[in-house]
């Protein structure tokens, strides 16, 4: 199993009243699941996420990711644990737009202590494997939306992440490309076994998933 | 992984450009003005610093009470310096040297040996044998030991040497001083010219001492000395003090002086001066009347540059936080990729220590270039040390220091970050600090408020000292240099230039009130009364008949000197301070004595002669020659058709002596010049500090439009109008400059009244400088943001919301 999360609760306070963003969440992932979260807005799909990638805490309950209990570590652990085995992808992309394409898919791999001739190596294989080999010397605002959201799921994926977690990732994208990136997630999980979790408001993307969790007001329906 | 941070640190300075150009504008002259000021403090802590026995060579300084107040004197008898070598096995040479024009140091004319031709130059100064040893001149041309073994032997510096002996054959040559061809001077030695080295006495011509007078009571040596190794210098003091008992204070019974004197010869000591603190820590009271640096104004220029650097560093700070927003996001996705805090602030730092590098280049490039202005403005031949083996390695560790220093706090700042606030779109950071911010501002501008007050001050000084009714006019007087070559026929050359229509009066004296002139020190006691009358130290100037009227004294009461009185040789003008001090309440009439009787047949009211740092002294005036300077009153003001006439005369009675002349009220600003120096510094400095928190002031104006045009389109689409928003994105920043100017305000006013207790003649310091400040400091203020405030207000509202 790779996570686990136990009656999760994540609330916050307000004008004396108790308003919960997550409310008992259970749900266990095996390795190599692609999952797909939906529900309407502010029902707490991505406030899942970002508990599941440690980038945000919660409140009650356990969490276990790898056999490690995430809720008992300390901060400083907890960020090693997922800048180890997660990769995130952005609606938004959030390239860094000061930086070339490959120069973007170098930069995780900076604060892994590669050397400057792995980096090079690995950036070559993923531009080639992503097909954009012709774009690594452009900045992001040179890119289209798609091409854009190709190089955030090739800097997700660089630093061979056990999972990878994406907030809406055609969220700002035309049906063509949309298609292209789930496309892209449906074989990076069946070819290379990657576990996938996205949330997406689309039940055609959704169906790409291996299961679906519906969440509404905080709660798994 | 520094690769990467250069290169990221690279790309953002230039894409900012305005940002950039005002955080690097900012600190590049911060550096600039700290790197003059650091070279100035450096010049003047340098001063006699160049002597391999400096902590052995002193100055004696002589000092004691007279009621209550303390006196001080460098000036000793001509056998003090003998002495104390013969008296005292520790002091191993004791030298003198005299620098009073009175008996010819200063001004003199020169003429080689040959030529006919005289040339007035300055910078003689009388010296003995030993004083050559102890102050370690250097020659390059005789030699030390005996420069001085003979009379009448002169040293010239090598500059001098040069120029009147461009064939370098000085050595062994001849000179005429004043014309005087009975008194032939060789040239002994030639004095290696070291910019490096300074001293806190100059000279270009230095004559040995020929002095015979063996009195204990005529003192106008400063004497200096060489101590043994490890001298107890406190008891080494105290011993000396039996001079006094053996030598001074029988002396001075001799001379007749009463019981109270004597209560003031028991407090006397001598003190010895180490060399090095004789340019910045020597007292005022010491008359020594050699240039000199003040202490206290390296302190004060220490903490105006470290002001300005401090503002540019706050510059850079306030400017990198705020600017925050745009870093977040770049935070916040370095973090969900794997970067720690100890990467974000490595690279953040990097970034700062990059531009702490571009400004260092920039900054010291620009003081380079200022260097000269500044050099002129504070009276110093500054020169660039770029060979010096500390310069580089200084600039350097203060890059990386100042670099640390202005970009710690930023990178904590961003790297604390947290990476769920940031992709969740909460970019709201950047104005979290803003107290801080505005602290910042205020404190920028509370410095730059100070500066402005003291800029103001000290000049509405210097306008006082101008404009000062001193008791004479110094307008439209001539003063003819070096007419003691007129020899015989200097009564001559007065009638000749009063026959000129553009002369009013004219008269000859070397006794002028301002500084350069002769002075001299004398007492007096009233003659009728016994020997236990106290004297009154006074001055006693050799003046003519037209004197009084050449300079527009104004007459108290009596009369001046007139030819139609027989005998006037024996009478004396004095001044009402005299008459006060000799306690007389009609002195008409009545006799005073100093070794010779003098009947007081008048009384000036009280003018100004010396600095207005100083009190009006006791004066006195008699008739006498003192032949050196002819003061010409013109009738009709200045004009060079006059002064041509005047150099025709010149020119006939001495064809061989170029005619030189100064005006008298320039010669007046001239000695005041060190407060016209220090005002123009002071106005640089705070041009310098307005500029840095002005930039800042505008970048974080700008910065703060740029947070709220989302704020600001919402108003505007609602139909605010310009005024509102421009009070809106005004008024905050106002509050902040007012009350900079609250704190500011009891600051300047006791940092310039402590400045202005050195004058004993100075203005009021009154609200309508504050005012004046704060109307300054509020106008540059509201300019500065009004750019930004109104772009905004005239904004396009549709254009920012569609962006949304």
């Amino acid at each position: 199993m790779l996570l686990q999360l136990k009656n999760i609760f994540k609330w916050v306070n307000s004008g004396g009243q108790r308003i919960f963003l997550l409310k008992d969440i259970n749900l266990e992932v095996e390795e190599g699941e692609f999952i797909s979260v939906m529900g309407p807005s502010g029902s707490g799909k991505s406030t899942l996420l970002n508990v599941i990638g440690m980038l945000d805490t919660f409140d009650e309950g356990e969490y276990n990711f790898l056999d490690e209990s995430v809720h008992t570590l300390k901060e400083k652990h907890r960020s090693n644990l997922y800048k180890e085995y997660i990769g995130f992808v952005f609606q938004s992309y959030h390239l860094l737009d000061d930086l070339t394409v490959q120069e973007n898919l170098e930069m995780p791999l900076l604060y892994k202590k590669f050397k400057g001739s792995e980096r090079k190596a690995m950036v070559a294989d993923m531009l080639d494997r992503f097909n954009i080999v012709g774009k690594k010397d452009l900045f992001p605002a040179q890119l289209s939306g798609g091409q854009q959201q190709l190089v955030g799921v090739a800097r997700a994926l660089i630093a061979n992440p056990k999972l990878i977690l994406a907030d809406e990732p055609t969220g700002n994208l035309n049906s063509q490309q949309s298609e292209e990136i789930m496309q892209l997630f449906k074989k990076l999980n069946k070819e290379e076994g990657v576990t996938i979790i996205q949330v997406t408001h689309s039940e055609k993307n959704a169906a790409y998933g291996s299961r679906i969790i519906n969440l509404l007001d905080g709660r798994k329906v | 992984m520094l690769k990467n941070h250069l290169k990221i640190a690279w790309r953002n300075i230039k894409k900012d450009k305005l940002f950039t150009i005002i955080k690097i504008g900012g600190f590049s002259i911060g550096i600039a003005a700290c790197l003059l000021i650091a070279l100035f403090i450096n010049n003047e802590l340098s001063y006699d610093d160049h002597y391999q026995k400096k902590d052995r060579i002193f100055r004696v300084v002589m000092q004691g009470t007279m009621d209550g107040e303390v006196l001080k004197s460098v000036h000793f008898q001509r056998l003090f310096a003998e002495t104390l070598e013969s008296n005292y096995p520790e002091i191993e040479k004791a030298g003198k040297i005299n620098t009073s024009e009175l008996f010819g140091a200063g001004k003199r004319a020169l003429r080689i040996q040959g030529s006919s031709q005289n040339m007035l130059d300055d910078g003689f100064v009388f010296a003995d044998q030993r004083a050559v040893e102890i102050l370690e001149l250097d020659f390059l041309e005789g030699n030390r030991d005996e420069v001085f073994k003979n009379p009448s032997s002169i040293i010239l510096t090598e500059e001098k040497a040069q120029r009147y002996f461009p064939n370098g054959d000085a050595l062994g040559k001849t000179l005429f001083l004043d014309d005087n061809t009975d008194k032939p001077y060789t040239i002994t030695g030639i004095v290696k010219n070291n910019p490096a080295i300074k001293s806190h006495f100059d000279f270009d011509f230095l004559l040995v001492i020929e002095d015979k007078n063996t009195s204990w009571t005529t003192t106008n040596y400063f004497t200096y000395v060489l101590v043994d190794e490890n001298t107890n210098i406190p008891a080494l003091e105290e011993k000396m003090g039996a001079i006094l008992e053996d030598y001074f204070i029988p002396a001075q019974m001799e001379r007749g002086m009463g019981e109270d004197f004597m209560e003031v010869l028991k407090t006397l000591e001598y003190k010895l001066q180490p060399i090095g603190d004789i340019h910045l820590k020597s007292d005022i009271k010491m008359g020594d009347g050699l240039k000199h640096g003040d202490i206290r104004f390296v302190w004060l220029f220490a903490a105006i540059a470290g002001f300005v650097l401090l503002l540019a560093v706050i510059n850079f700070i306030n400017l990198s936080t705020a600017k925050s927003a745009n870093r977040a996001k770049e935070v916040g996705l370095r973090k969900t990729v794997g970067a720690f805090k100890g990467n974000l602030i490595s690279q953040f730092l990097t970034e700062s220590i990059i531009y702490s590098f571009i400004s260092f280049f920039i900054g010291v490039l620009l003081a380079w270039l200022l260097l000269p202005n500044f050099n002129s403005i504070a009276d110093k031949s500054i020169v660039m040390p770029w060979a010096s083996w500390w310069f580089l390695p200084i600039i350097v560790v203060s890059t990386l220091v100042i670099g640390l220093f202005a970009g710690l706090y930023p990178a904590f700042y961003l790297s604390a970050f947290k990476p769920v606030n940031v992709l969740k779109g909460n970019l709201s950071i950047g104005s979290k600090s803003g107290s801080l911010r505005s602290g910042l501002v205020v404190f920028q501008f509370t410095t730059s408020v100070v500066l402005i007050i003291g800029t103001l001050i000290i000049y509405k000084q210097m306008n006082f000292i101008l404009d000062k009714k001193l008791g004479y006019d110094k307008e439209q007087v001539l003063v003819v240099q070096g007419a003691n070559l007129l020899n015989n026929r200097a009564q001559a050359f007065k009638e000749r230039l009063l026959g000129l229509s553009e002369v009013k009066e004219v008269s000859i004296s070397d006794y002028l009130p301002v500084e350069g002139t002769k002075r001299n020190g004398n007492s007096f006691r009233k003659s009728a009364s016994g020997t236990e009358e106290r004297s009154v130290p006074a001055q006693i100037w050799r003046v003519d008949y037209d004197y009084i009227n050449t300079l527009g004294l104004q007459m108290k009461s009596g009369r001046g000197f007139s030819k139609e009185f027989a005998n006037d040789s024996s009478a004396i003008v004095i001044n009402t301070s005299m008459a006060k001090k000799l306690g007389l309440d009609n002195p008409l009439g009545r006799q005073i004595n100093n070794g010779q009787d003098w009947t007081i047949i008048g009384v000036l009211e009280d003018f100004h002669f010396k600095n207005l740092k100083e009190d009006i002294e006791p004066l006195t005036l008699v008739l006498g020659n003192a032949p050196s300077m002819v003061s010409v009153k013109l009738a009709n003001g200045v004009s060079d058709g006059a002064i041509e006439k005047i150099k025709g005369i010149w020119n006939d009675f001495v064809p061989n002596q170029t005619f030189e002349f100064t005006f008298l009220d320039q010669e007046y600003a001239q000695m005041h010049d060190d407060v016209k120096r220090m005002g123009k510094i002071f106005n640089s400095f705070t041009m310098f500090a307005i500029l840095v928190a002005c930039l800042g002031l505008f970048a974080l104006s700008a910065f703060l439009v740029e947070q709220r045009k989302k704020e600001i389109s919402i108003r505007l689409v609602l139909g605010a109008p310009f005024k509102s928003i421009y009070q809106l994105l005004t008024l905050d920043f106002m509050k902040l400059i007012l009350l900079s100017i609250l704190i500011a305000v009891p600051v300047g006013w006791y940092m310039m009244n402590r400045w202005l207790e050195d004058f004993a003649y100075k203005i009021n310091i009154g609200w309508d400088i504050f005012l004046m400040a704060g109307f300054i400091a509020l106008l540059v203020a509201l300019l500065t943001i009004s750019y930004q405030s109104i772009s905004a207000a005239l904004l396009k509202p549709l254009k920012n919301l569609r962006a949304e």
